[in-house]
């Protein structure tokens, strides 16, 4: 008989506890200013602009954009959780810097935060985001085929994939130069 | 440039064979159950530890009790073994009860499959008294692991309330070594972490209040015990059955069937043979 009447105390427990979490859901843990992992997709840019345009973007320049006029940047930096908000892994969005250059080749990526239960043996180690160097916005992006697989993660894995190939293309075809990506 | 087009192939694909094998061995694990047979639950064991939890590693864990928590779900399109493993584990909890926890879960099942290995003299029984208030662990964690989280929304904390991880093999030292403790425990208390410790189990008690297909019982289960002393799971006091502790195993069941053991069939056919006996002489 206990045990009946501890279980709507239980569930009053469990939905307030709910009801805190919708209220707390905006939190918010993207990196603010990623200057370590910028530096780290563009090893060759001088200066990097804050993050602005639509959509939302890093510039990097080879150098000082203000000291010589109007220089053209070397590459484009973007968060995937700012390009397709919409994805989610197993547990919410997979926060990953990309970097691209004007020819809309992947010159990086870099997995900041996730909170995936099986990410640290699959979108964390650096193994992974190290894959995507060197690929094109065009590419089919298939877990399987041309991005590695890793068993017992695939819904972490399909979604970090999936973030890389959409964000990459929509930054190709909003910023890249119109010849690059014919 | 166009957008990505998705056709469903490209979306099925991937997951038909996951999704099939999943459908395949909920389908095995519920024919065993119906038929009430040792063998095909324990074939069904056998699976959940290799398919499920080996293979796999799809296990309901309290990280989806956090996900419906903060609303923080996989996409359905991309995730249909995980959603058809949740809708399995609901929907059988609500209608016959916590089927999952005794049969589909991989930890569970290698806890029961301890059973026929581990020699009964080496098994402890808990009094009645103690075994009512260490049911009430889990629940105090399900409602601590969820605050934890909530407050901290640190996912990583699974690890720490769950052995699940072991069937990733991703593990630190001190993770191995609470394991073992754990499951040396467990070679003397039966299924300890799924009767005392599990949240997931817990959230699965809570719904089993609502089960609707439960076990009969006879009104000759108020005075006898046979029942009561064969359940492996503690669910049996007196006449009751602990809807939240009962994972379906059969065992009670299929004592209810056996007309040699059970005193409802026994007095029964005491009964009908004085019917018919008495006519004749």
């Amino acid at each position: 008989m206990k045990t009946l009447k501890r279980t709507p105390l239980a569930l009053i427990a469990l939905s307030l506890g709910c009801g805190m979490a919708v209220a707390a859901a905006e939190r918010i843990f993207t990196t603010p200013n990623p200057a370590a992992e910028l530096k780290r997709l563009f090893p060759a840019a001088a200066a990097f602009s804050p993050l602005a345009g639509e959509p939302l973007h890093f510039k990097a320049f080879a150098a000082d954009p203000k000291a010589n006029p109007p220089a053209a940047p070397i590459g484009i930096a973007f968060w995937t959780t700012d390009l397709v908000p919409q994805e989610h892994g197993y547990h919410g969005p997979i926060h990953i810097l990309v970097g691209m250059d004007m020819t809309g080749v992947i010159t990086g990526a870099v997995v900041t935060y996730d909170s995936e239960p099986y990410g640290y043996f699959s979108v964390e180690p650096p193994k992974f985001a190290a894959q995507f160097k060197g690929k094109s916005f065009r590419d089919p992006f298939r877990v399987g085929a041309d991005v590695d697989a890793v068993s017992r993660a695939s819904i972490s894995i399909g979604s970090a994939a999936r973030a890389i190939r959409d964000s990459t293309r929509i930054v190709a075809r909003q910023l890249l130069p119109p010849e690059a990506v014919k | 440039m166009d957008a990505v087009v998705e056709s469903w192939g490209d979306i099925l694909g991937p997951q038909a064979l996951d999704l099939a094998l999943l459908g395949a061995f909920m389908a095995f694990a519920l024919v065993g159950f119906f038929r009430k047979s040792v063998r095909l639950k324990y074939a069904t064991l056998v699976a959940a530890v290799g398919y499920m939890g080996f293979w796999k590693s799809r296990l309901v864990s309290v990280v989806d009790l956090f996900a419906v928590a903060d609303l923080s779900l996989p996409i359905f399109k991309y995730s249909l073994p995980t959603y058809l493993l949740w809708v399995f584990a609901i929907g059988s909890t609500i209608l016959w009860g916590r089927l999952y926890c005794g049969r589909i879960c991989a930890f569970g099942a290698l806890t029961q499959l301890m059973d026929p290995v581990v020699p009964r003299k080496m098994r402890v029984e808990i009094p009645v008294r103690i075994e009512k208030h260490a049911n009430l662990i889990k629940y105090g964690l399900l409602v601590g692991v969820l605050a934890y989280f909530l407050v901290t929304r640190d996912v990583s904390v699974y690890r720490y309330v769950e052995p699940f991880w072991m069937f990733g093999l991703f593990g630190t030292t001190g993770m191995w070594i609470g394991l073992a403790v754990l499951l040396l425990a467990t070679v003397f208390v039966r299924n300890l972490y799924c009767r005392f410790l599990c949240p997931v189990g817990a959230a699965l008690g809570l719904l089993s209040n609502l089960t609707v297909f439960r076990i009969k019982r006879w009104s000759e289960c108020s005075t006898c015990k046979i029942c009561e002393k064969t359940c492996e799971w503690g669910a049996i006091r007196g006449p009751k059955i602990i809807a939240s502790e009962c994972v379906r195993c059969d065992d009670c069941e299929r004592l209810y069937l056996d007309q040699q053991k059970c005193p409802h069939w026994i007095i029964l056919r005491r009964k009908g043979n004085m019917f018919v006996s008495t006519p004749a002489r």
